[in-house]
């Protein structure tokens, strides 16, 4: 017997599956139906009673959240009649709400308020001096304020502390319009997940300590990428903002929904991660210890190469897309270097759990391992000992070893200020991860791409151009 | 005019021991009981028709078949004590006067539903209630009458009884409310399931019965259901404990037979007005019912049909009487404050909508309402309606909701006098 059922929203024939959600049908139509407690990572909880809709045979109308799909089904989600029952939910939503959305950090992204827009709530029933007060700016713990009074009780935030991450830190306290969330006394939210929670709520009661008033969301762009902070590889926003004469800033990641890879969250570290996309980044070229332009780099770079290409060890590491390490090995091919993933330093027992985190703190070493490079310890110490000409790209294996350089020519590649520089004769700023476009391969073998999003005044040349730029040098030598 | 079945004992001193009350027949229908089987039983409570006395009017027997037969999983009987509907005492008589009537029910019904554990969820005011419960089933432990076998070894039956007390939260006598609260969460209702089935505890199947209705099931099955239908009206048969409350001359709980007109039973069984005042209005079944005009209450009959018929419910049968001298505004104020303090917040029109009527009649008792409150105040009660997860906010819209349109004239009068003066 087939599962599959026709049912009619708003006049227009679905087929849909038997005994699903209607809610999930009415967003595949593209309805905006108004929720805040249904999310499809945490499912029907059913208090904010917004999702209403008429069903025809029903007495009264339901919430669709809560309805189960069956054959035949006629679901209006517009008219007079049904529309009104919304809106008289939404003005009591409404109705012990400060609406301070100038001085709110969510306002731009606010189920709340593009309801109350949409709705035209602009004169409330009720005095302001008579609504509920509550706390404003309560700190829940590292990461995440709270702000009890727009709080719309939706449970999301609860519910994800006690079904995903089951630390339980967060409930209700009080009652009936009394009623706040809290974390219960002497806790605090302490969750390696728990600015979920932010995005997970659909008002301005939750908000990150750090994004909270640093900017207003409709000045941001966005495009899709990955975390690079683990080997899972999660599907993220970047969220960032280019100022006339400034260099593009990233503000903020957010999950991105991915079901093959992160499901609808990411870690706190890895949304923290985008700071180093902006701090602490290398900016000049230089050749023993002297600033040269990129041109005068390159070109020392590629003499190097062409001299002792049997003498010359490339250490690239898995924070290399795909393409640049297909690029780089077809080099070595070509050319008679050698080349090594050698790269330890990135694996951290301690970070890994049983959610998304994973031991492997880089993202694309299911790709360098599926490219055939050798990360073989013993290999690489025996290279590093015969080897005259040390070429590191973007691998801080050296950071705090560059006593190994001793009597050797030390060409650096990176995004990152570090001290190797000191120790290396040529320097050549790379793009950083988010910079540029690329594939990756997560441990779990799923392959994504990102199209950067990111514009510098002066940008610095991707890895790809500047080993393209190498290659033809080198080419007119020979 | 009484008829007594459930109050049969009450008036006999110390009842509520285990020697004074087996004396008068206590445990009298286990005999009975031992030779039906588990099916007969509630067969013979289905023909009954006897229906939940908690102020659903929901059958019992009927429920009782949603419990899944032939489950691997234990099943729970749960007694709902949690009465905390204002206007509402009639299970604390029971449980005070006749707790061994309950444990009694409580063997009649585990055995029906093949269930080994019961609770009583007993509201946490009840403190005095719940000690008593327990002195009972301590003495009912040691008579034998429960724990391994029932009466002795009479029949292989284990059945263990626990108390609970609530931490008084008015929701919490909602069944699923109080399921939650019994599992150690916070008490607020579920989501209804989409097909009739039976309540669940910690996954496993359960019923919830009141205290009055459990009561009634030794009658049942010791007298066979032709005697229970025999009393009462055929859609509603048998009896029900009906509380008087209010400026009558004799308040209390009686039991009494389905059918009755309501103003014969406040003017004889209640000794009519107290002081020689007129009767003005009575919510008939705790307040969460659609309140009854003077006009009203004279064509009321107490039972489920005839009180449908006239826009209320019968609801818990614990009936409040007003007055004359009673405003309408503070009667209303007064049941609003309670309903805003004993919201459990979880739906949105509920949680929102019993504080902003709250706050609208604040107003109005300080000098500060206007005519349009009144409307706001209807508004409310029509969102409150229907759009939420149980039957609170549409208890709220019932009795708020009348008052305003059955007594709209005195908020006029009201709110027009009262304007910029102070009311004492």
């Amino acid at each position: 017997m087939s599962n599959i059922v026709n049912i009619v929203i708003d006049g227009k024939e679905v087929e849909a599956e038997k005994g699903a959600v209607l809610i999930d049908y009415l967003f595949k139509q593209d309805i905006d139906i108004p929720h805040f407690c249904y999310h499809p990572a945490l499912g029907t909880d059913g208090n904010c009673r917004m999702c209403m809709v008429e069903i025809e045979g029903s007495k009264r109308p339901q919430i669709s959240c809560d309805t189960p799909v069956k054959e035949g089904m006629v679901v209006r989600t517009q008219g007079e009649n049904i529309e009104q029952v919304r809106r008289d939910i939404l003005e009591l939503e409404l109705i012990n709400h400060p609406v301070d959305c100038p001085t709110c950090d969510q306002a731009g992204e606010c189920k709340l308020q593009d309801y109350y827009m949409a709705g035209g709530f602009y004169e409330s029933r009720l005095e302001a001096e008579s609504k509920v007060k509550a706390k404003k700016a309560v700190d829940l713990g590292k990461n995440v304020m709270l702000d009890q009074e727009r709080c719309v009780l939706c449970t999301r935030c609860t519910r994800f502390t006690d079904e995903i991450t089951h630390t339980n830190e967060l409930g209700i306290f009080s009652r009936a319009d009394h009623s706040v969330i809290s974390t219960f006394p002497g806790q605090e939210l302490e969750s390696d997940y728990s600015m979920n929670i932010v995005d997970l709520c659909p008002v301005g009661a939750l908000t990150s300590k750090d994004f909270r008033f640093n900017q207003r969301v409709w000045f941001l762009e966005s495009f899709e990428a990955i975390c690079s902070g683990c080997s899972k590889g999660c599907s993220i926003h970047v969220d960032h903002k280019k100022e006339k004469y400034k260099d593009d800033q990233i503000f903020r990641f957010r999950p991105r929904e991915d079901h093959d890879v992160n499901g609808y969250f990411i870690c706190d570290d890895g949304r923290l991660s985008y700071k180093d996309e902006n701090d602490n980044r290398l900016n000049d070229a230089s050749i023993n210890q002297e600033t040269v332009s990129t041109k005068e780099a390159l070109t020392n770079i590629a003499d190097v190469l062409t001299a002792n290409p049997n003498d010359t060890l490339l250490l690239v590491s898995p924070f290399l897309s795909n393409e640049e390490l297909a690029l780089i090995k077809e080099y070595t091919l070509n050319n008679g270097t050698t080349l090594s993933g050698y790269s330890p330093q990135y694996y951290d027992e301690s970070f890994a759990d049983d959610m998304l985190r994973t031991s492997d703190r880089s993202p694309n070493r299911a790709g360098m391992m599926a490219l055939r490079i050798n990360e073989n310890e013993k290999d690489f110490n025996e290279l590093l000992s015969q080897k005259k000409v040390i070429v590191v790209i973007e691998n801080s294996y050296f950071e705090d070893k560059a006593e190994l350089f001793k009597d050797k020519k030390v060409i650096l590649f990176s995004s990152k200020d570090t001290k190797v520089k000191e120790f290396a004769n040529t320097v050549l700023p790379v793009a950083s991860f988010l910079e540029k476009d690329g594939s990756y391969t997560n441990s779990e073998s799923v392959t994504q791409h990102i199209k950067s999003g990111i514009r510098k005044n002066a940008p610095v040349g991707t890895l790809t151009s500047l080993w393209k730029a190498i290659e033809s040098l080198s080419k007119e030598k020979a | 005019m009484e008829t007594k079945i459930v109050s049969k004992r009450f008036h006999i001193p110390e009842s509520y021991k285990l020697e004074v009350a087996k004396k008068h027949g206590v445990y009298g229908s286990l005999e009975k009981l031992f030779t039906m089987t588990p099916d007969e039983v509630i067969t013979a409570v289905e023909k009954s028709n006897l229906r939940g006395k908690g102020g659903g009017g929901a059958s019992c027997g009927q429920k009782w078949r949603y419990m899944p037969l032939n489950d691997p999983r234990p099943a729970y009987l749960i007694v709902n004590a949690d009465e905390s509907e204002p206007g509402t005492f009639k299970d604390r008589e029971v449980m005070d006067k006749d707790p061994h009537l309950l444990i009694e029910g409580i063997i009649c019904s585990s055995y029906a539903m093949n269930i080994h554990t019961a609770y009583i969820y007993i509201r946490g005011e009840y403190k005095w209630l719940a000690d008593r419960l327990n002195t009972a089933i301590d003495e009912a432990y040691e008579a034998g009458i429960i724990g391994e076998t029932l009466m002795n070894g009479a029949c292989d039956f284990k059945l263990d009884i626990v108390v609970h007390r609530g931490a008084g939260a008015y929701i919490c006598g909602e069944k699923s409310a109080l399921i939650e609260s019994l599992e150690g969460k916070r008490g607020h209702p579920r989501l209804k399931p989409h097909q009739k089935e039976c309540e669940w505890y910690f996954g496993d199947p359960a019923t919830v019965n009141n205290v009055e209705t459990i009561a009634s099931v030794p009658e049942i099955v010791e007298f066979g259901y032709e005697a229970y239908t025999k009393h009462g009206t055929p859609k509603s048969p048998g009896t029900m404990l009906f509380a008087l409350s209010g400026p009558v001359k004799n308040p209390g709980v009686y039991e009494l037979a389905f059918g009755h007109k309501m103003i014969d039973v406040i003017n004889t069984l209640g000794g009519g007005m107290k002081d020689g005042k007129k009767l003005k209005a009575v919510i008939p079944g705790g307040v969460s019912c659609p309140i009854l005009t003077a006009d009203e209450v004279n064509k009321a009959v107490l039972d489920y049909e005839s009180m449908w018929d006239i826009g209320s419910t019968l609801g818990t049968g614990g009936m409040v009487i007003i007055d004359e001298d009673a405003c309408m505004v503070e009667v209303a104020k007064n049941i609003i404050e309670f309903y805003h303090h004993e919201s459990c917040g979880q739906c949105t029109p509920c949680r929102e909508g019993t504080g902003w009527i709250d706050t609208i009649l604040h107003k109005v008792i300080h000098q500060q309402g206007k005519l349009s409150d009144i409307d706001n105040i209807s508004d409310v009660c029509g969102t409150l309606n229907g759009k939420t997860i149980c039957v609170f906010a549409p208890a709220v819209a019932d009795i708020i909701g009348s008052i305003v349109v059955k007594f709209r004239d005195e908020f006029e009068t009201y709110i027009l006098n009262n304007q910029g003066a102070e009311h004492e």
